[in-house]
């Protein structure tokens, strides 16, 4: 159970996840480029606006570009908005850099018109233009400042989906998980199905995108069941026409013990029929494990009592108890009444308690009881026989499994009817030792939900 | 006696109607149904065994043919087909029992001789297990043919119950019952006390006690 549903979404989550993520990625860098793209050219054409603006000015108010004198106020400015206007080819006197108020070494040469000329180590927007007045004077601002701008606009633009990110991610999530919910409650439906219930799932309340898969699973359960049908067929078929042959067998061994013979050929003739009865059993067992796996439990139409199904079962193993000396018998007066068909109960008993016989050695005791718990009744087989190991608890309810060293005592199918039995009827059979301290003798314990009470 | 078999199995039939002749009946073996009617047209018989699995027609409808000509003979269903269904249709159907296959011939002798006890309408004339008998008459009990034992009549009474069902288990209250009429004040230990004494007349063996049920008389010597 753990992880297995619990894996399924994780993997599609991280899918869907990973893949909106990289959807969002590609879809916010794209953004971001043509967003910077389009706030460069913006800011470019900004900057030389101001450029020309500037140079315009200082041509037609005839002003003289003179290197400003250093003071503590213009330093604190920012310099990368900065615009300075010098004469093409000015030195300055004091050798000053740039930043500290100095002039730009521009290049005397330099062509009228608008430039991106590395100077001291920073690049610079520079206008060139001859006043009227005949000099030729720069205008110039660090390029820097549209690189700044169209990175902010690119980065603002980038930052919702940054963002998004992670809420879009809790969202996948939740949405997955909401999703899944009703396949998660399918899965946990399936697994705390009965062994033998093929009864079909429903999909109302599904996604249509599952109801196909939960269709072809449904159509595989049905086919199952068939399969499984024919076969239960088969077994009761095959043990019914058994019946016949061993009929025959049984009347001509019997109708053999009346005639004249040795008393060896006697004796061979009783182990003869000794495996007819053997034989006889084991059909009749297949019969009773076929009917108790087909078929729903019919509920009873009236309480049946405890008790009186210990009687009819002690009344038809007595002729057995007795030929083995067991000392039988029923433990406790309390009747409880219980709404099972009665043949289920009959069966389930008749084969716990000739189990117990069996395996009781001579002059050994099997007590039947039963007694009510919170909501169950428990009904309960004990002997003094070998009792069950722990391990082989389990196995011992397969058809045709033997407890290793207890020899061919019985059909081997006793057990497997019971739990069949117990299956139908909604009972759950448990195994223990009678003698927990000497770990022998088998107690069976099959408790039953909502009996009708004492 | 006469006694009609229908059975299509011919190992089965040839041991069934061997052994029927051997227990001193006069058998007629048939192996299918029409045949079967025939010879109830034919012949008296005191008591039919009808196997349900005939060719050609079925036994149920053989039963069915039967009863519908108002035919009130015996009949005894011997089949391998164990299907409540099947029991129920057999018995609702005029069947008078019904004996499944695999059985012995003992007890199937056993059934014909209750369902024929029946059909005459006469009491048994004594009740037993084949090693307990109890004469209802003079209220004597013999135990594997040895002298008889006079029982009181509590003693009687208990015993007969026992007897009427070998095998069966009844518990105190149910042998007090029989033991004791509406109004008559029932003694405590009465039933022990009378088991104690039948014990000690007929044997220890005779009366069984199955712990925390009740008592029995076994089935079938």
């Amino acid at each position: 159970m753990d992880g297995g549903p619990g894996r399924l979404n994780a993997s599609l989550q991280r899918r869907l996840a990973l893949a909106l993520v990289l959807c969002i990625g590609v879809v916010a860098l794209v953004a971001g480029a043509f967003s910077f793209a389009a706030a460069y050219d913006e800011a470019r054409e900004l900057q030389d606006d101001v450029l020309l603006q500037v140079a315009l000015l200082v041509d037609r108010q005839r002003l003289d570009p003179v290197p400003a004198a250093p003071d503590a106020h213009f330093k604190a400015h920012d310099d990368g908005t900065r615009v300075i206007v010098q004469r093409l080819g000015a030195v300055d006197p004091a050798g000053r850099h740039v930043d500290d108020g100095g002039v730009l070494p521009i290049p005397p040469t330099l062509a009228d018109g608008l430039h991106t000329l590395e100077l001291g180590g920073e690049s610079f927007r520079v206008l060139v233009r001859t006043t009227a007045a005949g000099t030729r004077i720069a205008v110039a601002q660090e390029s820097d400042l549209r690189d700044e701008l169209a990175q902010g606009s690119a980065l603002r633009t980038l930052l919702p989906f940054l963002v998004l990110v992670p809420v879009l991610l809790l969202l996948v999530a939740r949405l997955v998980h909401t999703m899944f919910g009703p396949i998660t409650a399918l899965a946990q439906q399936v697994d705390a199905r009965a062994e033998h219930d093929l009864q079909p799932m429903a999909t109302h309340g599904l996604p249509a995108e599952v109801r196909p898969f939960v269709g072809a699973i449904n159509r595989l359960l049905a086919r199952v069941a068939q399969a499984m049908a024919v076969q239960q067929r088969f077994v009761a078929d095959a043990a019914h026409e058994l019946r016949s042959p061993l009929a025959a067998l049984s009347l001509q061994a019997e109708r053999l013990a009346q005639a004249d013979m040795s008393a060896g050929a006697r004796e061979r003739l009783a182990a003869l029929r000794q495996g007819i009865e053997r034989g006889r059993r084991l059909v009749d067992q297949l019969l009773a494990l076929a009917r108790a796996q087909s078929a729903q439990a019919t509920q009873a139409a009236a309480p049946v009592s405890v008790q009186r199904a210990f009687r009819q079962v002690l009344e038809g193993l007595m002729p057995l108890a007795e030929a083995r000396a067991i000392d039988i018998g029923v433990e406790g007066a309390q009747d409880v009444q219980l709404r099972v068909a009665e043949r289920d109960l009959h069966t389930l008993l008749r084969n716990l308690v000739d189990n117990a016989i069996r395996h009781t050695p001579e002059g050994g005791r099997v007590d039947l009881g039963v007694r009510t718990t919170a909501g169950a009744v428990v009904l309960s087989v004990r002997d003094t026989g070998p009792g069950i190991a722990p391990e082989e608890r389990e196995r011992v309810f397969d058809p045709f499994y033997r407890v290793p060293g207890s020899g061919p005592i019985g059909s081997g199918l006793g057990l497997s009817i019971v739990r069949a039995v117990a299956e139908r009827i909604g009972a759950s059979v448990r195994l223990d030792y009678s003698d927990a301290a000497q770990c022998t003798g088998l107690a069976v314990e099959v408790s039953l939900a909502h009996g009708d009470g004492p | 006696m006469r006694v009609l078999l229908v059975e299509d199995d011919p190992m089965i039939g040839e041991a069934m109607h061997a052994a029927l002749k051997d227990a001193a009946y006069a058998a007629d073996w048939v192996r299918d149904g029409r045949t079967a009617l025939d010879a109830l047209v034919g012949q008296h018989y005191d008591l039919v065994l009808l196997d349900l699995g005939l060719p050609g027609k079925d036994g149920l409808e053989v039963l069915g043919a039967i009863r519908a000509r108002a035919d009130p003979v015996p009949l005894l269903i011997v089949t391998a087909r164990d299907g409540l269904d099947d029991r129920l249709r057999g018995l609702d159907g005029g069947a008078d029992d019904y004996l499944l296959k695999p059985f012995e011939m003992a007890e199937l002798l056993a059934r014909m001789r209750a369902v024929l006890r029946r059909k005459g309408g006469q009491a048994a004339p004594l009740l037993g297990n084949g090693v307990l008998a109890l004469d209802p008459a003079t209220r004597e009990a013999t135990v594997s043919g040895g002298p008889a034992v006079r029982l009181s009549q509590r003693e009687f009474a208990l015993l007969r119950a026992l007897l009427l069902r070998p095998g069966a288990i009844l518990s105190r209250s149910e042998l007090e019952d029989r033991l004791y009429g509406w109004g008559e004040e029932v003694e405590s230990n009465a039933v022990e006390f009378l088991i104690h004494a039948l014990r000690r007349k007929l044997g220890a063996d005779a009366i069984r006690n199955v712990r925390g049920v009740g008592w029995m008389v076994a089935r079938g010597g």
